[in-house]
């Protein structure tokens, strides 16, 4: 019975992570436009700046992070396996490191206010006006 | 011992940098084991008994950025193979020049095949071990400078790579490990790739020495003393069209890969020529098709080894040369001549966020020997 109990629990937990929205943010400062191309290109290391030059900064969720789960499968369009599988490719030949990752919302929008290169992706609901929304999946 | 206390210097000075300069670790591992299915195949490395250290190997990668575009990386990597002596795999300096040039310098990985930056690290692809009947050519690294160009070309990544160095170390003659070089190596590979494939193309060059000399050709006869004996009897050019001295070599690959729906499919074809030697011409060729269904992807593949031998350094000579000088000459062209192909089945089970079991089946028949072998291995990669 408990089992049942927990199964559901998880169950509404989970269909919970999946509607939740995230916001791709960047310093209120930044007024460039950002893609879901160019998304992919920041964070899969295949560009470094914004559509006007300047030098962009990707911030990643930590991994397991449902956000993190939700960028990647959205976005990037790729399983946890295989971004790591890819990055693997980038770190251990020199020609790449994966963006930084940071624990939580809170972190994300400390670092994204703090810095005008900087992007990264919190859940929509923790969006508040330190912050610029570029993008929503 | 003094590699290993170099290793400790080294290992110490890159780790007192991290008071001036952001250091980065990384890490991976293959743990693998293996046996033949027959009790005489001997294969990869592999006999009749459970083997766990052939395939195995650690390796940890210090990047250390030091800030104005440069940095410093060096892998070190214990092969079981090689009783994990521990050596640096990769070391170099790189320079981001721009946001689409970087110089790499140092010592390198060639840039033969698709998979030859990461053919180590077990985890970045799906198979047990990277297709050999392509990936056995040896010359992994070289020392030098690497030029690369990474931009977009309409709806193309395109990654350019330039490289100038050359190869000194070891090669295989008849079972003996002998010196072998590679000067002037120059070489280019290029990669387009949009979203779902990509295409690549590699050509290199250099001057390919392979000291033969002590290598036995048969019990009491080294190289040295056949081709001394056949100078001897007036046949030094016969010499020198067989012997590995300062020879024109070239490299030729192209590759296909692509990733839709799922389904992975991966092509090679190379061809190596080494030019008045009696190194035989090869054309190797793989394909490999998989599908991956969740953290679960099976795959099968197929490769290719044509090697001919050059029998036409001999023909001129069937009249002249002596018997007795004739079936040794024959006989060293003669062994580099194979034609096998190989069937490979087998999956990767993505069961850890940083570790992949695979398990594959791979058999092997050599045409010449008219020898079937059939391999069983499995194991974990994983990276830290």
């Amino acid at each position: 019975m408990r089992t049942i109990k927990t199964v559901l629990l998880l169950a509404t937990l989970l269909s919970g992570a999946a509607v939740a929205d995230i916001a791709v943010v960047v310093n209120p400062a930044n007024a460039n436009a950002v893609s879901a191309d160019d998304l992919n290109r920041l964070f899969l290391g295949r560009a470094s700046s914004f559509a006007d030059g300047s030098k962009a900064t990707p911030l990643n969720m930590a991994e397991g992070r449902p956000a993190r789960e939700e960028f990647d499968s959205k976005v990037l369009n790729r399983s946890a396996a295989q971004l790591k599988a890819y990055w693997s490719k980038l770190v251990f030949t020199g020609k790449g490191t994966p963006p930084k990752e940071l624990a939580d919302d809170a972190a994300v929008k400390a670092a994204v206010a703090a810095d005008s290169s900087a992007i990264g992706y919190i859940s929509s609901s923790s969006v508040d006006s330190s912050v610029k929304v570029v993008a929503s999946f | 011992m003094l590699k290993k206390s170099l290793i400790a210097v080294t290992l110490s000075s890159l780790l007192i940098a991290p008071a001036f300069a952001d250091l980065t670790i990384n890490g991976f591992a293959s743990i693998k084991a293996g046996i033949t299915l027959d009790s005489d195949d001997t294969l990869y490395g592999y006999d009749d008994s459970l083997d766990f250290k052939n395939e195995s190997l650690f390796a940890v990668q210090l990047m250390s950025d030091l800030g104005e575009k440069l940095s410093v990386t060096a892998q070190l990597m214990g092969r079981g193979a090689e009783d994990f002596d521990v050596e640096f795999e990769w070391a170099f300096i790189s320079y981001q020049l721009t946001e689409e040039i970087r110089i790499n310098a140092g010592r390198l990985r060639t840039p033969f095949y698709k998979y030859s930056d990461f053919r180590d690290v077990g985890y970045a692809y799906d198979w047990l071990r990277v297709p050999q009947s392509v990936y056995g050519l040896g010359f992994d690294n070289i020392e030098g400078i690497s030029f690369y160009h990474t931009t977009q070309l309409g709806s193309f990544d395109s990654n350019l790579q330039l490289i100038a160095g050359a190869y000194d170390g070891d090669a295989t003659v008849s079972g003996n490990s002998v010196d072998a070089e590679i000067k002037n190596v120059l070489g280019v590979a290029w990669e387009l790739g949009r979203d779902w494939y990509s295409l690549r193309a590699a050509y290199l060059r250099g001057k390919v020495t392979i000291d033969a000399q002590s290598a036995e050709l048969q019990p009491g006869v080294t190289f040295g003393t056949f081709f001394a004996g056949l100078s001897g009897a007036g046949f030094a050019t016969l010499v020198n069209e067989i012997d590995i001295n300062e020879e024109d070599g070239a490299f030729f690959g192209v590759g296909f890969t692509a990733d839709k729906n799922d389904w992975l499919l991966v092509a090679e074809y190379t061809t190596v020529k080494v030019d008045n030697s009696f190194i035989a011409n090869q054309k190797n060729f793989y394909v490999s098709l998989g599908h991956r269904f969740d953290s679960i992807t099976p795959y099968v593949s197929y490769e290719k080894e044509d090697n001919e031998a050059k029998t036409e350094i001999y023909t001129p000579y069937l009249a002249t040369l002596p018997p007795q000088l004739l079936v040794p000459v024959a006989g060293i062209v003669q062994s580099q001549a194979r034609k096998a192909t190989t069937y490979n089945l087998g999956l990767r089970y993505d069961f850890h966020p940083s570790a992949a079991f695979k398990l594959q089946y791979s058999s092997e028949d050599n045409k010449i020997a008219d020898l079937r072998q059939d391999v069983l291995a499995f194991g974990v990669d994983l990276v830290f």
